[in-house]
């Protein structure tokens, strides 16, 4: 880097380089702040012909800063660009501070926050009611969605999900057996583990287990679509050539989450329990014929029902909280990211409320 | 006749009003182009005519009817008679050009033969000059495809007026000229009222009929395009001289 060398018959004088740009200006505050601590300075601009922004920039900051410092020699190009130059606006005064005491502006900021909460519950609400009424009027009329689009959607939320599903649940059932075999062994309960597993997979883990999964997959795939379309005025298009939106994109994805579902429950079940038989197999030696007989002693048809009638809400719940947030988001590619967290979160939570709701009414 | 008639119309989103007590005609047949500045507001004003966006004050008829946005009929009568060209020509990805041109005739008209869709499709794929890219997606078109596909699915179903939002952005000379040779063949051949929203100058010489120049929250100018040069209005002088010499040179 060009240190400014200073002129050797005159300390004070800082003749500068030919070449003054950021590097260079960086360097010479370094032995600006140094030799002005010695006495006045003159900064010599007669050699400087290379310069930029940050050279005028100079200019001011020295004026600023350095007001016994002088500058000589700014001519030609330097000075007709110092003469246009425009830095940065006066600061601005700080805003007043909200008028009022600190817990009654609190209080007021936690209430305007539980309105905007009140009043999305109430949009969201809304809309749920609205795809009801949209799905509805398509069973009956048979128009506003494009042929072949449920196929679509249920080839995406139900083949694609399927392994993932299959595997997670798998291990869901091997852990849940492994850390229950230890306990049911201090009392000589081994072959309970059938029961437990049984009753466990199919009234709670399952319907569980899917429904966040469908709200990581499905759920997150469904708002960042929708809300990409939102942003590229897709959404605005299909309005204006007569389509409702909110029927056209989201009617052949909730067909497809009811049709879908009960096949991803079934699967599940299976494969779940699977994972409880292995690890009886392997802990204790019981048969699978054993494991089997004594499972179908706890768990009946009512079971494998409402666990899939939970999973089948916890796929609306998804779903239309995908739609909610994709069709509502924003006119910035920012807030499609955003939109796509958010609908994870509130799927999630919904679940889990819903799920809760479930446990209150059955149980 | 005129096709749209404003009256005090005030348009902007949430409580914000970005163009206010607008007073103006759109006549039936002819070109009419809204002139301003990037941010002015042109925009919000072909959303709120098209039926996107709510106005917050005033009203506006569509041939000859009270647009009432609470009304789902009325919205209904108005997206029937219109066709909406965006600014990023907004084409479905999922779908093929020629799915996306017979998508409007087969949500509105669901029980028409496909024979007679693919008719219409191609016709008015052929308008655009686009017949040979029917089996093409959105990815596969250039950025001047994708604005005239875009006009072909507009036209599909013959609407009274067609909207087009900043039909030459992002295009070369070449291919916004030919888009403007569209819009006025448009005009001439099917007797087709367009608005159409832009600040390319060279475009507003070419096609405009009548002009509506928005600045700074309000109407500057209505009128047609002849009458421009005789305005004294600053800031048509200069948006139109200053862009006129540029031309020039």
């Amino acid at each position: 880097m060009n240190e400014p060398q200073a002129a050797a018959e005159t300390p004070e004088r800082i003749l500068l380089p030919r070449r003054l740009r950021a590097p260079e200006v960086v360097a010479l505050l370094d032995s600006l702040r140094r030799r002005a601590e010695t006495g006045p300075l003159v900064l010599d601009f007669q050699d400087v012909e290379e310069f930029d922004s940050s050279t005028l920039a100079l200019l001011n900051y020295i004026r600023s800063h350095h007001p016994d410092a002088a500058t000589v020699n700014i001519g030609g190009a330097l000075a007709r660009a110092g003469e246009s130059f425009v830095g940065r606006p006066a600061a601005e005064e700080p805003e007043a501070p909200p008028s009022g005491r600190l817990p009654g502006r609190a209080l007021a900021a936690i209430a305007d926050r539980f309105l905007l909460q009140v009043k999305s519950l109430g949009r969201f609400l809304a809309m749920f009611g609205d795809e009801v009424y949209h799905l509805g009027g398509y069973l009956k009329e048979r128009k506003g969605v494009y042929p072949g689009e449920t196929w679509n959607q249920m080839f995406f939320m139900g083949y694609r999900s399927f392994p993932i599903v299959c595997l997670l649940i798998f291990l869901v059932g091997v852990t849940i057996s492994i850390t229950s075999a230890a306990q049911l062994r201090l009392f000589g309960a081994d072959i309970y583990l059938a029961d437990l597993v049984g009753i466990a997979m199919l009234r709670e883990l399952v319907p569980l287990m899917t429904g966040v999964i469908l709200a990581g997959k499905v759920g997150a795939a469904v708002t960042a679509e929708l809300a990409s379309m939102t942003v590229l005025e897709e959404v605005d298009a299909l309005r204006t050539m007569g389509v409702v939106p909110e029927k056209f994109l989201m009617v052949p994805r909730l067909l497809a989450i009811t049709l879908v579902v009960p096949l991803l429950v079934a699967m599940a079940d299976v494969v779940g329990i699977f994972g409880g038989i292995v690890v009886a197999r392997v802990t204790f030696g019981t048969p699978p014929s054993a494991f089997i007989t004594e499972m179908v002693t706890a768990v009946d048809w009512t079971d494998f029902g409402w666990g899939l009638i939970k999973t089948v809400v916890f796929g609306w719940a998804v779903v239309v909280g995908a739609g909610f947030k994709g069709l509502t988001v924003g006119r910035s590619a920012e807030e499609v990211g955003r939109a796509t967290t958010e609908s994870v979160v509130l799927s999630i939570t919904l679940i889990i409320v819903i799920d809760c709701i479930f446990a209150f009414v059955l149980y | 006749m005129d096709v749209i008639r404003a009256r005090n119309l005030t348009v902007g989103y949430g409580r914000t009003e970005v163009l206010r007590d607008l007073e103006f005609t759109v006549p039936e047949g002819r070109i009419t182009v809204v002139v301003g500045i990037s941010g002015s507001g042109k925009s919000t004003l072909l959303k709120t005519l098209a039926g996107l966006l709510p106005p917050l004050g005033g009203e506006f008829d569509f041939a000859g009817s009270r647009v009432d946005y609470r009304s789902e009929a009325s919205l209904r009568f108005l997206y029937e008679k219109i066709g909406v060209l965006y600014q990023g020509g907004a084409l479905l990805n999922g779908l093929t050009l020629y799915e996306n041109v017979a998508l409007p005739i087969r949500m509105q008209h669901p029980k028409m033969p496909e024979d007679m869709v693919g008719d219409m499709v191609h016709a008015s794929l052929a308008q655009v000059e686009l017949a040979g890219s029917a089996e093409k997606y959105p990815a596969e078109l250039s950025g001047g495809m994708t604005k005239r596909g875009a006009l072909a699915r507009a036209l599909v179903l013959d609407p009274d007026v067609v909207f087009c939002d900043e039909p030459s952005s992002g295009l070369d000379p070449i291919t916004s000229a030919l888009l403007d040779d569209l819009l006025l063949r448009l005009k001439e051949t099917f007797k087709m009222s367009l608005v159409v929203v832009t600040h390319e100058l060279r475009s507003i010489a070419r096609v405009a009929d009548r002009v509506l120049v928005v600045n700074d929250g309000g109407l500057r100018f209505s009128g047609d395009y002849a009458d421009l040069a005789a305005s004294d209005d600053a800031f048509i002088r200069t948006f139109f001289l200053r862009k006129d010499s540029h031309d020039d040179a």
